[in-house]
């Protein structure tokens, strides 16, 4: 048996502490922010708060959660992150399913042609124009289709049905299930964790995404929250005060506003986390260690 | 294989009736653009079409703001508004532009190097015929200067909103501190100075360590006030009937000198290179610092702040400074806040003109600007006070939905708009409307025509050159290194516009 010295007590003392010095450093931008949407503004402004509100109240954040067009876009968000889970969820596996299958003919040409993709394409202003013709400005597809399937999510789903048993399959054929049946009944069941961790990559996805509608949504109805929030805090933003003119000054949201709007907006997707947790180890590793 | 495609058009029907929801929660402008394929404007029976308007970002939606309701009752056309975003607003347009979005009306910031390029890349509509005819209303309200300073190969294609009042910001000092040093309002750059100075040495504040005399912003190289009673209170100023950039100007030295000497007796924050807006403000307003730069806008925060800290403080503007050669005065403003205009891929031209025109009709004017007497504002000595909280309310944004001003008469009913917080219009009531005419020396450039070279490198240089002072103030550079930065300056466009700036000075000295 090793017994540890009184060095390696030390050691293991000075990585704990500055992991925990790491952990924390990471953590106080959010905490002082977190407390700054529950602080008086007045405290904010001469930069009293750290980590504990200063004068306590709830007003702001009252205000932010209430505001219509907080809620509309938060509604956009939710609404995008669902529809488009689900349909990218659906394509990816409809796509990954026969991809999995070793004897589809002009295979490998096919799985090239999906890796080109990954490593080419048309750019911006071609995929601007693309969605300006399918006529999806100021369209929430805009949003969803260009999204719909990720090569890389595809090969990772492809890769976990390689690893089930084609046993299970034969024998859904010999008693007459057709492929689909065999995908929906069978195959799919059997990859909750794949489906979960793909899932949520592309649930953040969606939630996070804020370039997409920046580039191709211009109705005030339809912003996500990220763009919402974008224009909150980038309005603070008064070091160019020159190119602003007195009445956008007047309008400047107040520093507490602003924390409290990205609390509020950060929180639901946080909030999905701890639920896929488990699933989401679980399905990292199944693309790693499969034989 | 049927319940995949169930699947399918389920998920794919309820997107689509949830845009359809959305757009039509918004407002029902689709439906009105395919219906009025018209737009000839062949008589008065003709319906009107819906307009499609882009404007410049807001905190609250244009489509159910109060003004829109007002505006669509007055003018009668139903007007869709889309924003642009807050951030990078210049690559959005520019990706709408370019890709021919119809919209009738978009207005920006006033920002006159990209409308030139718009309207010398034939993207815009030329407004004089259509004004000629349908604006009566236009012509009255905009000012011919404005329509001159607008004309790009002697065409008009904006309708400007001009800014409203004259001064920024200046000094704003802590009155309360100066009476307890039994401290006269310092009215010359010496005896500021020497105010700096007693607030260092003997700290009226109790401060201790954490006193600083006066806070600034690290990219605030060019103090208001200061540069003023240097010579130089714009970027350009007139050196024997030339326009002459602040960096070639002889004061400039002088004016550095003092500044760095500030700077070097710890008058001015030591830390000021490395403080943000945020980070200044912080010092003022908690009572570590006797003196800040800033706008009259950011006034009421800071008081707000800094009465909850102390409440006893008071502050209030220092006065036009008098420099060693008895020179004062602030850069004002001259110019355009926004501009609107009507890109070739509108559908309906006239309309929009038509639309400008019914909203600049003197009633509805005044009534979109500051509403109904009695109602939102009421008449007190001759000006315009808001009523609260029902103006904020309804007439906040209200500056958003104006394409063009009734030049004459909109800078008084702005300053409604000021009255909203008594201190901060006590402080822009100094500047603006208490300092005396000769103190406000007008931007020679804020009318010019668009100039080529001077539009592409305006931006950089200033950067530039603000870069540089504050390290001469820092003490990082030394000012023999002047002529070495001036020659750079120079090659980096800062001659081809001054040519250029010149050449078209000199047709407006005679």
């Amino acid at each position: 048996m090793y017994r540890k010295t009184i060095k390696d007590y030390a050691l293991d003392g000075t990585i704990y502490v500055l992991l925990i010095l790491m952990g924390l450093m990471t953590l106080l931008p959010f905490v002082n922010v977190l407390s700054k949407s529950f602080s008086e503004e007045w405290a904010i402004v001469s930069g009293r708060v750290g980590v504990f509100p200063v004068g306590f109240q709830l007003d702001t954040m009252a205000f932010v959660v209430t505001n219509s067009q907080f809620l509309r876009s938060l509604w956009i968000s939710v609404l995008i992150s669902l529809i488009g889970t689900l349909a990218s969820l659906l394509i990816t596996s409809l796509t990954a399913y026969p991809l999995s299958k070793r004897e589809l003919p002009g295979m490998g040409v096919l799985i090239v042609l999906f890796i080109f993709t990954m490593m080419f394409n048309g750019g911006i202003i071609p995929n601007y124009l693309l969605i300006r013709e399918l006529g999806l400005i100021n369209h929430l597809g805009s949003l969803v289709l260009p999204a719909l399937i990720s090569v890389f999510n595809m090969l990772v789903i492809k890769s976990y049905f390689e690893s089930l048993p084609s046993s299970l399959e034969e024998s859904a054929k010999i008693e007459g299930a057709r492929n689909l049946t065999i995908l929906f009944r069978i195959i799919l069941p059997l990859s909750g964790p794949v489906l979960a961790t793909i899932g949520l990559f592309y649930a953040v996805y969606y939630w996070n995404d804020y370039f997409h509608p920046m580039l191709y949504i211009n109705s005030t109805s339809l912003k996500p929250l990220q763009l919402y929030l974008q224009d909150i805090v980038m309005n603070a933003d008064t070091s160019s005060a020159l190119d602003k003119s007195a009445d956008d000054l007047m309008n400047v949201p107040a520093e507490g506003v602003r924390a409290a709007t990205v609390i509020a907006s950060t929180i639901p997707i946080l909030l999905v986390y701890p639920f896929l947790q488990k699933y989401f180890i679980k399905g990292v590793l199944i693309g790693s260690v499969k034989g | 294989m049927k319940k995949a495609f169930k699947l399918i058009s389920v998920i794919a029907a309820v997107a689509l009736l949830v845009s359809v929801m959305a757009a039509c929660s918004g407002s029902n402008g689709k439906n009105g653009n395919t219906g009025n394929a018209n737009s000839a404007g062949s008589g008065k029976e003709a319906p009107k079409p819906v307009l499609k308007r882009l404007n410049v970002w807001a905190n609250e939606d244009y489509n159910t703001y109060p003004v829109a309701g007002l505006l669509e009752e007055a003018t009668g056309y139903k007007v869709q508004h889309d924003m642009l975003p807050q951030d990078k607003w210049v690559e959005k347009l520019n990706l709408i532009m370019s890709s021919g979005e119809e919209y009738d009306l978009v207005t920006s910031y006033s920002d006159m190097a990209l409308y030139s390029d718009y309207a010398q890349k034939g993207a815009l509509v030329d407004l004089t015929p259509l004004i000629e005819e349908f604006g009566p209303n236009i012509k009255t309200a905009i000012k011919p200067e404005s329509i001159e300073a607008l004309k790009v190969n002697g065409k008009l294609y904006a309708i400007p909103t001009t800014v409203t009042y004259k001064i920024n910001s200046s000094i704003l000092i802590r009155t309360d501190w100066l009476e307890k040093l039994g401290l006269q309002m310092p009215t010359t750059t010496e005896e500021l100075k020497n105010v700096l100075q007693q607030f260092k040495e003997k700290d009226p504040g109790g401060n201790g360590d954490r006193n600083v005399p006066m806070t600034i912003k690290g990219d605030q190289a060019m103090i208001d006030n200061l540069v003023g009673a240097f010579g130089m209170p714009n970027a350009w100023n007139d050196v024997d009937g030339k326009l002459v950039p602040r960096v070639m100007d002889p004061a400039y030295k002088d004016y550095v000198a003092y500044v760095a000497d500030l700077y070097k007796q710890g008058l001015i924050d030591r830390e000021f290179v490395a403080n943000k807006d945020a980070t200044a403000k912080e010092k003022f307003s908690s009572g570590a610092a006797g003196a800040i730069v800033v706008h009259w806008a950011d006034i009421p925060a800071i008081y707000d702040a800094l009465t909850k800290n102390q409440p006893d403080a008071k502050f209030a503007y220092v006065p036009a400074l008098k420099g060693p050669a008895g020179e004062f005065g602030f850069g004002a403003n001259a110019g355009f806040d926004r501009l609107t205009f009507i890109p070739k891929s509108a559908e309906h031209p006239e309309d929009a003109i038509k639309w400008i025109n019914a909203s600049l009709e003197p009633e509805t004017f005044k009534n979109l600007a500051i509403g109904v007497e009695g109602t939102h504002h009421k008449v007190v000595d001759g000006a315009y006070e808001p009523i609260q909280p029902i103006f904020t309310d309804e007439r906040n944004l209200a500056n958003n939905f104006m394409a063009g001003t009734d030049e004459t008469n909109y800078p008084q009913y702005w300053q409604a708009r000021v009255r909203k917080n008594p201190v901060m219009f006590e402080a822009f009531d100094y500047l603006n409307n208490k300092l005396p005419e000769d103190a406000k020396k007008e931007n020679a450039l804020g009318l010019a025509p668009y100039m080529k070279e001077y539009s592409k490198s305006n931006q950089q240089l200033h950067t530039m050159l603000n870069d540089y002072t504050v390290k001469l103030i820092a003490g990082v550079e030394t000012i023999e290194g002047l002529p070495g930065f001036q020659q750079k300056f120079l090659e980096a466009g800062g001659e081809a516009s001054s040519n250029e700036v010149n050449e078209w000075y000199a047709t407006v000295q005679k």
